[in-house]
């Protein structure tokens, strides 16, 4: 027993030396009781971590902590080492063994607290943190680090709360202060934030994190003078620090003084020339200044720099697309959309570019090409109806167009003609007939609105009906275009013609008002039905005309020969009443003498004439058309021999 | 892709109904050039009419699942009293194009400079075929149809016309007539044969050319 007790006794002696061999032969004996051993492991931990051995010291506190884990000193040294040794788990462990026996130590909750948060587990440490702040109310140290803790997961209220109490304890320091402001930011009491923020700098002036916080809550509070003030003494007294200069950046551009905000990112630049977001911002700035080829550059650096982030990207797109590199931004969008193909952003980006790229060209003989993202015809066998009638409707709209400019160019007097014409006639029958008549018209009062009433809807059916006929034949090479078909000229040129003598109807009329023998028509909708159908007589005989015309060559000088006739049996320089009741009633079969007086009656509320048949000349109107657009397309084939 | 479904094409000329397809049922598939032989008045020009769409066939079906160019250098649609500016935006119009794309293509193209302002009758004939060949490229189509590759100005702007044809070939697809059997073998890498109402397709160009040459000395 002795030779034990001896053994014993150098094993006790040799733990707080630290000299594991000899404690080892004891230890590897079977009768050591428990606590002796735990004892003993315990000794050497704490002798091994003064010596440095900080593995050994650690696997001795973790065997004396298996062995007799409910012994408090056993605990709080083996705690104490896995902590220092930065085994937080076990050190946390520990702590809360230890916190078992007492509950109520606000020192212990405060140790477990910062072992949880430094194993990762914030949301145990958060409450041991609250626990030894609450438990101990006057802990300046304790009520910060519940705060931060609070503040790191982002529960901002709470934070504020542990912040509060550490400012009353010490109103003077500025790092609660600004964590004050930071978690009021985060609760969007600016106002407030940024009051605390200035308050934070004014106690400790020199403190760069302080300078910081308040100059980025100025700028969001949009106080961006002040903020230049604060970042220009901050970037005073630390002249190589990045983050300040880019502040200062950001605080010039705010303020409008973008070539100080470019020479600060500059600066920023020469320090810490790989970060991403510099270049970006430093882009943007260029972007500003119009110095698109530079910016577009700063743009690539920063996307290749940090590729995760689109931003620099989507801003490199702006950039070409707004200096007319439109296959670059193309480039560009293509990536983005690939990077994130849900982006509708980034979709309606490209769009863009591709709508400009339409209309402008790029380069060298790229024309009109939006391929890539186009969906190639095949798969649509016949085009929409929408899509032809858009289709049908440019194309009339094109000839229409062509149709104009060729009668300006054709003659000298190009569309003096179209005016001249119906004052010269309605002057010749003015001169004519106040002689005969001695000074006054059929009805109303004056001459030139008489015969302006019937002058106009007769040229609206005599131009429309002629100028249709020969339309095929001298738009032929037209023709030739597969998307222009016989139809499309012929209704461009009797809409040029309505249209014309419409403009035509209107300034003459504006004329007489301004020779002051002016008259507003008393009944504008029958004017303007009585003008419609008129037209769409004119349009129905025009397609007739110009079937009838494609099989028979002359029929255009026989029509000519035949509107003359018309001219004298329409009522234009007469009124049917003056004619004996047998001729009144041969000539009400005329259509055209429907829309004169149909017309004429719109101006003059006194004329209602009895014969006069509405309903007629808009059937005739309407069975002509239908009857002139049946035969063109019956005959559509047969309408001209190809070149 | 372009389809003929029967088609049929009858003239009647003064020596008596001549029959340029009859119950023709091809497919020029999309992706591929095709080059078009055939004698004198066998058809040829109305074959590329036919399918253009500026003529329309007797009996039977042309589809078109493109947008097929009027005849290449086509310049008949210009009215000699517009200048040729507003003859291009005619065309463009038609065609639904920007009108500045077009135009500024066509300007660099053509190289008219201030031409472009004055009426095309007082252009001269290559003039007019290099606004023709200008309108025709600025156009952004899936298919050309060439009928007689017409040679366009002096040697440098032939050179051009190549270089833009070879680019604009990377997107489209042409059906070429030609005479010339350095051009067909060049561009085309399919043939077809048009004689006596029948249109027969090859599957490579050298094959249809061949053929034809054997035709050709049969019948003599």
């Amino acid at each position: 027993m002795s030779d034990i007790g001896e053994i014993r006794q150098s094993a006790i002696g040799a733990a707080s030396t630290g000299d594991l061999e000899t404690c080892r032969s004891y230890l590897g004996r079977l009768d050591v009781p428990n606590h002796e051993r735990a004892w003993i492991y315990c000794q050497l931990s704490e002798a091994l971590y003064h010596k440095g051995s900080h593995d050994v010291a650690v696997e001795c506190a973790r065997s004396a902590f298996d062995l007799q884990p409910e012994k408090e000193e056993i605990a709080n040294l083996c705690a104490w080492v896995f902590s220092n040794c930065g085994e937080h788990e076990e050190a946390a462990a520990a702590y809360e063994q230890l916190l078992a026996i007492r509950p109520y130590w606000a020192t212990g909750h405060r140790h477990a607290s910062g072992s949880f948060a430094a194993a990762g587990q914030l949301d145990r440490a958060i409450s041991h943190g609250r626990k030894a702040s609450d438990l101990e109310p006057h802990s300046f140290e304790f009520a910060l680090h519940a705060a931060c803790l609070l503040e790191t997961v982002g529960r901002p209220a709470q934070a504020a709360y542990y912040l509060v109490r550490a400012a009353a304890l010490d109103p003077a320091d500025a790092e609660v202060l600004r964590h004050l402001s930071a978690t009021l930011l985060a609760l969007e009491q600016s106002e407030q934030a940024v009051a605390l923020a200035l308050r934070a700098v004014a106690l400790a002036p020199a403190d760069r994190l302080n300078a910081l916080h308040a100059t980025e809550l100025l700028l969001r509070t949009n106080r961006y003078d002040e903020a230049a003030a604060i970042i220009l003494e901050v970037v005073d007294i630390h002249r190589q620090d990045p983050v300040a200069l880019r502040l200062l950046s950001a605080t010039q551009m705010l303020r409008g003084l973008t070539e100080d905000a470019l020479a600060a990112i500059d600066r920023a630049l020469d320090l810490s020339p790989e970060a991403a977001e510099y270049h970006l911002h430093r882009a943007n700035l260029l972007y500003r200044l119009g110095r698109l080829d530079e910016a577009a550059e700063g743009f690539s650096r920063s996307a290749a720099l940090d590729p995760s982030n689109p931003d620099a990207k989507r801003s490199q797109l702006t950039v070409y697309f707004d200096s007319g590199r439109f296959s670059e931004a193309l480039a560009i969008g293509g990536e983005l959309i690939r990077t994130s193909p849900d982006n509708e952003e980034y979709g309606r980006a490209i769009l863009q570019v591709l709508h400009r790229r339409f209309e402008m060209l790029d380069g060298d003989y790229v024309v009109l090409s939006d391929r890539p993202l186009r969906l190639r015809p095949e798969l649509q066998l016949r085009p929409t109806f929408f899509a032809a009638l858009q289709t049908q409707l440019r194309v009339i709209y094109a000839l229409m167009i062509r149709e104009t400019r060729t009668r300006l160019a054709d003659s000298k007097l190009g569309y003096g003609w179209a005016l001249l014409e119906p004052v010269l006639h309605i002057l010749m029958l003015s001169l004519v007939f106040a002689v005969m008549m001695r000074g006054r018209p059929p009805i109303g009062d004056k001459f030139f609105i008489f015969y302006y009433t019937g002058i106009i809807p007769y040229h609206l059916f005599v131009h429309a009906s002629s100028s249709m006929t020969n339309a095929v034949s001298s738009s032929a090479p037209l023709l030739q275009l597969p998307l222009v078909s016989t139809f499309d000229v012929i209704m461009a040129r009797g809409l040029v013609e309505v249209l014309t003598d419409m403009m035509v109807a209107i300034i003459l009329l504006a004329g007489f008002f301004a020779l002051g023998i002016g008259l507003l028509p008393h009944d504008l909708p029958a004017l303007s039905a009585s003008v419609v159908a008129v037209s769409l007589f004119g349009c129905g005989i025009g397609f007739i005309n110009a079937v009838i015309n494609a099989f028979f060559k002359s029929w255009d000088k026989i029509w000519a020969q035949l509107t003359r006739a018309l001219y004298f049996c329409s009522g234009i320089f007469y009124v049917p009443g003056m004619m004996p009741d047998w001729i009144r009633d041969i000539l009400a079969w005329n259509p055209i003498l429907h829309a004169v007086d149909w017309f004429r009656s719109s101006f003059f509320p006194e004329y209602e004439p009895h014969w006069l048949d509405r309903s007629y000349l808009a059937i005739v109107a309407a069975v002509s058309v239908a009857a002139g657009l049946c035969i063109e397309r019956g005959l559509r084939r047969h309408l001209y021999e190809p070149l | 892709m372009i389809t003929l479904d029967g088609v049929s094409k009858v003239y009647r000329t003064r020596s008596g109904r001549r029959t340029v397809l009859d119950n023709v049922s091809v497919t020029f598939e999309a992706g591929q050039n095709f080059g078009v032989l055939g004698g004198n008045g066998a058809g040829k020009s109305t074959l590329i009419r036919l399918i253009a769409g500026s003529e329309i066939p007797d009996f039977g079906i042309v589809r078109r699942y493109a947008r097929v160019s009027f005849p290449l250098g086509f310049g008949g649609t210009f009215h000699g009293a517009l200048s040729g500016r507003e003859n291009v935006s005619f065309v463009a119009r038609i065609y639904g194009a920007g009108l500045r794309g077009v135009l500024h293509y066509v300007e660099e193209f053509s190289e008219l400079g201030e031409y472009l302002h004055m009426p095309v009758n007082t252009y001269s004939a290559g003039m007019r075929a290099r606004l023709a060949f200008a309108t025709c490229l600025a156009l952004d189509f899936d298919l050309y149809l060439i009928d007689e590759v017409t040679e366009v100005g002096d040697q440098r702007f032939r050179q051009k016309c190549a270089e833009a044809f070879r680019e604009r070939m990377q997107r489209s697809d042409i059906i070429l007539v030609t005479h010339n059997i350095h051009t067909l073998r060049q561009y085309c890498d399919r043939g077809a044969i048009l004689a006596n109402g029948e249109l027969t397709l090859f599957d490579d160009i050298d094959t249809a050319l061949g053929r034809y040459h054997r035709m050709v000395q049969e019948s003599l």
